[in-house]
């Protein structure tokens, strides 16, 4: 280079650069005669090559997308393998869940939510319903008039009317839309929607339930005439009598049976989660009882003595304070339990994973899940948590194994071209005993053999030596071809007239100038394993439940179920997967064109 | 017979008894390369064994699938040969047209979706959305047609699955005939043909294909050798009671036999290939000759 800028100075500044720079125009670089002639480097030549397509570089970012798309978004946001809930299976993407109408915002009286949606009063007893309805569900009743009180179980609404009539809709299997009769004569003052089944409370202290027993199965007999509030969950019914003693009317022997003496004759409000009551006792105390799972008895501070009113979504709870703010602990997988800063609230309605807090000026401000971006699956698993991770897996099953591969097949390749002879004789029969085997069968012979025996996790790299170990004589003979041609040149013989060693002649002399075909190849042989995993994992031998793959995750589609109702269930991992490996193909042919032009069919 | 609690309820030693006779008979008692090698001479014999699962001799568990599994593959390759070499010929041709360079990017498409996922793609849009095929099985159930009305009623039903798997190959051999092609199309005899002015016609058809065959035919074989384990897929999705199904059935099941006579049945299937392909050359290529 220094030579060039001698050369440089000699010539001095041109009659056209002094011209250039009188115009102020940038100056052009003016090349000497070596520097026209300069020779690129090989390597030089290659990125090039590879740049000045521009459909290459576009597979190229979108794959970099879709990398970190799954390696970092699945650090953000991970996934709970074996989480699953019932109350959200196969659901459509939507984000619609708390999207409470604007008619209603201003003028709220009271909110609940169901699964997948909400329903709510205003002052003047209109209904509202919002977020992701069943058709049954949308169906409400003409003629309900004015709306007192309204509730949602899993998936139905219940609503008590100003005439005192109690409405349903939405499911209505299993008695559920058969309201008995003595309850729509009744005063009715408290109705509740819970799994499948409904109750309502009148002002004589009795309580009519209705629906599926199975769920809930109670016993409300023994205090018939004496309630005064009650809850639901997923087990049983909770009450307060009128004498503020608190009972549990399940018919067998529960968790929720256990109730802590010192709530007896005081309480004032209960909630129940899955699994744990809470009870608020007319000194402001909160006092709970059932199994813990999610740290709800991780009581945040300064709530003890200030509570005003209590409830509970699935496995977490909100409580509103004496100074109109609100506090929530427990579960928090959706965000249900990051209670906003707010104040002047009136009332709080959780349920499920959504919380309303309504203020004094009627606004609903809401919290929780508001939706799934793809969707859910059939166990109620969120189709993009998985999606993330079933990535990753895929990406790094596919990485691992063509790096066994390749390491394998450039090792025998190497040693095979090179020695030629018997070692090569042997070397690639044993290449094309493999390489003619049926690749699926004996992968999933293999995989099933010694799958069976340990743990999930160690499937995942059981397939990965499966798809390596397979999966190299193509590479093997690749290099074996490039090093027959390499081994006849004159820097091999000068290297060998040195006395250097043969390992070192193979490895660093020879390898470095057949690793890019390789490396190419390995490129495409990338987008060969992904595909591979996936149908193995299709199948259900690869990785299985419940580690998610993109192929596992297609596995359901085979149903014509799935197919139809549940597009989002398959739409996805499939659009990813393809589009994926389409970019690996993309940019591997872009490569091996660039590596070596002649090879490319002449575009 | 003994069944699965028989251990709970029959008298231990009476139950060992029992248990031990019963791995005698089956051979279980020898070491493992004996049993290797009973089953070779067995094979040898034409024996494949008995499918504990079926309770019937291997052989004709996997007649029927066999049947059905070859039926589909030759169809296939039919139509995967009437349409990739025209097409790839064409696109060679055409070289740099529009019409070549959407092909180019239709075929990267093709070879980079996995089997599956066009298979399903084909049930949702023809079987789930037009309702213009079944979607899944082997002939009209509980019908028993017979004659052209039969044949009719099969080829109704492989439709779906043959499309399925013509589509998911002809993406990577299009490009492969079209490479072969664009090669050959360059070399200096192609020249002197066109210089002699002979036809375009005659020169494609009868000096560079012919010349391209060699490569064609290991595409060809090659392929056809894998689409025979990759119709797994497409049976298993199309519930097509190919030797794919049963292979994963009796995997799951455990019914060794089965799928010890299926993997005999792969390699001998890929070692005739190989054989084939070296006739093949033979047959297409007069310079070379056997050793």
């Amino acid at each position: 280079m220094s030579d060039n800028n001698k050369k440089k100075s000699i010539y001095g500044t041109s009659f056209k650069e002094s011209l250039r720079k009188m115009f102020g125009l940038a100056p052009k670089k003016e090349l000497s005669l070596f520097e026209e002639e300069q020779m690129q480097s090989p390597f030089r030549t290659i990125v090039n090559n590879f740049l000045s397509k521009r459909l290459a570089i576009v597979g190229m970012v979108i794959f970099a997308f879709i990398f970190l798309f799954c390696f970092v978004g699945s650090r953000i946001f991970p996934l709970d393998k074996n989480y699953q809930d019932a109350t959200q299976q196969n659901i459509r993407p939507a984000s619609n869940f708390m999207k409470v109408p604007k008619d209603m915002q201003g003028n709220a009286l009271q909110v609940d939510a169901g699964s997948t949606f909400g329903a709510g009063i205003d002052k003047q007893g209109n209904l509202y319903t919002w977020g992701t309805l069943t058709e049954k569900l949308k169906r409400t009743p003409a003629g309900i008039g004015k709306v007192v009180q309204v509730d949602c179980g899993l998936d139905h609404i219940l609503v008590l009317a100003e005439n005192n009539r109690i409405y349903t809709w939405g499911y209505d299997r299993l008695n559920l839309d058969k309201i008995p009769e003595e309850a729509q004569e009744a005063d009715i003052v408290q109705i509740g929607a819970g799994h499948q089944v409904s109750a309502a409370l009148d002002s004589s202290g009795n309580i009519y339930v209705w629906g599926n027993e199975n769920i809930v199965d109670i016993d409300p007999k023994p205090y018939q005439g004496t309630i005064d509030k009650f809850t639901f969950n997923t087990t049983t019914i909770i009450a307060i009598t009128k004498d503020r003693q608190v009972v549990s009317m399940a018919k067998k022997d529960t968790p929720f049976n256990r109730i802590p003496e010192e709530v007896q004759g005081r309480a004032v409000d209960l909630a129940s989660t899955d699994r744990v009551a809470m009870a608020l006792t007319d000194d402001g105390h909160i006092h709970m009882w059932g199994t813990y799972l999610y740290g709800e008895n991780n009581i945040p501070e300064g709530v003890q003595g200030n509570v005003k009113q209590i409830t509970a979504g699935r496995s977490h709870f909100t409580v509103l304070l004496n100074d109109g703010t609100v506090r929530s602990w427990g579960q928090n997988n959706n965000r249900q339990s990051n209670a906003p800063k707010l104040s002047n609230i009136v009332s709080v309605h959780s349920n499920y994973f959504q919380n309303y807090a309504i203020d004094s000026n009627g606004k609903v401000h809401t919290w929780g899940l508001k939706g799934y971006l793809m969707g859910t699956d059939q166990y109620g698993r969120d189709v993009f948590l998985r999606l993330l991770t079933g990535g990753r897996i895929t990406l790094t099953i596919g990485a691992v194994s063509v790096i066994i591969s390749g390491i394998l097949g450039i090792l025998i390749g190497g040693f095979a071209g090179y020695y030629g002879g018997k070692v090569d004789m042997i070397l690639m029969r044993v290449a094309e005993i493999v390489g003619g085997l049926p690749f699926l069968p004996l992968a999933m012979i293999l995989s099933y053999l010694i799958g069976n025996k340990i743990p999930e996790t160690a499937r995942i790299f059981m397939i990965m030596v499966i798809l390596g170990v397979l999966s190299w004589p193509g590479i093997a003979r690749l290099v074996r071809a490039q090093m027959l041609s390499a081994r006849e040149q004159e820097f091999v013989t000068a290297a060998k007239a040195l006395g250097i060693k043969e390992g070192k002649i193979i490895f660093r002399h020879i390898l470095p100038n057949v690793i890019t075909v390789a490396l190419v190849s390995l490129t495409l042989s990338f987008a060969t394993s992904m595909l591979t995993e996936s149908s193995l994992s299709f199948l259900g031998f690869g990785v299985t439940e419940p580690s998610p793959t993109w192929g596992n995750m297609l596995t359901a589609s085979i149903s014509t179920t799935v197919l139809r109702d549940y597009w989002w269930r398959w739409v996805f991992p499939a659009l990813f997967l393809s589009i994926a490996t389409i970019c690996i193909n993309v940019v591997g042919d872009a490569l091996r064109d660039a590596v070596d032009p002649k090879a490319s069919d002449g575009r | 017979m003994m069944l699965e609690g028989s251990r709970e309820t029959m008298d231990p030693e009476i139950y060992d008894q029992m248990y031990n006779d019963m791995r005698k008979q089956l051979g279980l008692d020898r070491s493992i390369p004996y049993q290797y090698i009973s089953w070779m001479g067995n094979v040898l014999q034409g024996n494949f064994g008995f499918s504990s699962v079926y309770k019937q001799p291997v052989k004709e568990v996997i007649k029927a699938p066999m049947k059905n599994t070859v039926i589909m593959n030759i169809v296939s390759l039919v139509f995967v040969f009437a349409i990739t070499i025209p097409l790839g010929i064409a696109t060679a041709v055409r070289k740099g047209s529009t019409f070549d360079s959407a092909t180019q990017v239709l075929t990267i498409i093709g070879y980079s979706l996995p089997g599956f996922i066009i298979a399903i793609l084909f049930i949702f849009v023809f079987a789930v959305k037009l309702r213009l095929f079944p979607i899944s099985g082997v002939s009209s159930p509980g019908a028993s047609y017979t004659g052209i009305k039969y044949l009719l009623d099969r080829a109704y039903y492989l439709v779906l699955p043959v499309t399925a798997m013509v589509f998911s190959s002809l993406a990577g051999i299009v490009r492969y005939v079209r490479a072969t092609m664009v090669e050959t199309l360059t070399m200096d005899y192609i020249r002197t043909a066109r210089a002699k002015g002979l036809r375009e016609k005659v020169v494609i058809y009868s000096h560079a294909f012919r010349n391209a065959l060699i490569p064609f035919m290991t595409i060809l074989i090659s392929w056809f050798l894998s689409i025979f384990s990759g119709s797994v897929v497409f049976e298993n999705i199309f519930l097509y009671p190919g030797m794919g199904r049963v292979m994963i059935n009796s995997l799951m099941q455990q019914d060794f036999m089965v799928v010890l006579a299926m993997q005999l049945f792969y390699i001998i299937l890929s070692l005739a290939g190989y054989l084939l392909m070296d006739l093949a050359y033979v047959l297409v290529d007069p310079r070379v000759k056997l050793a």
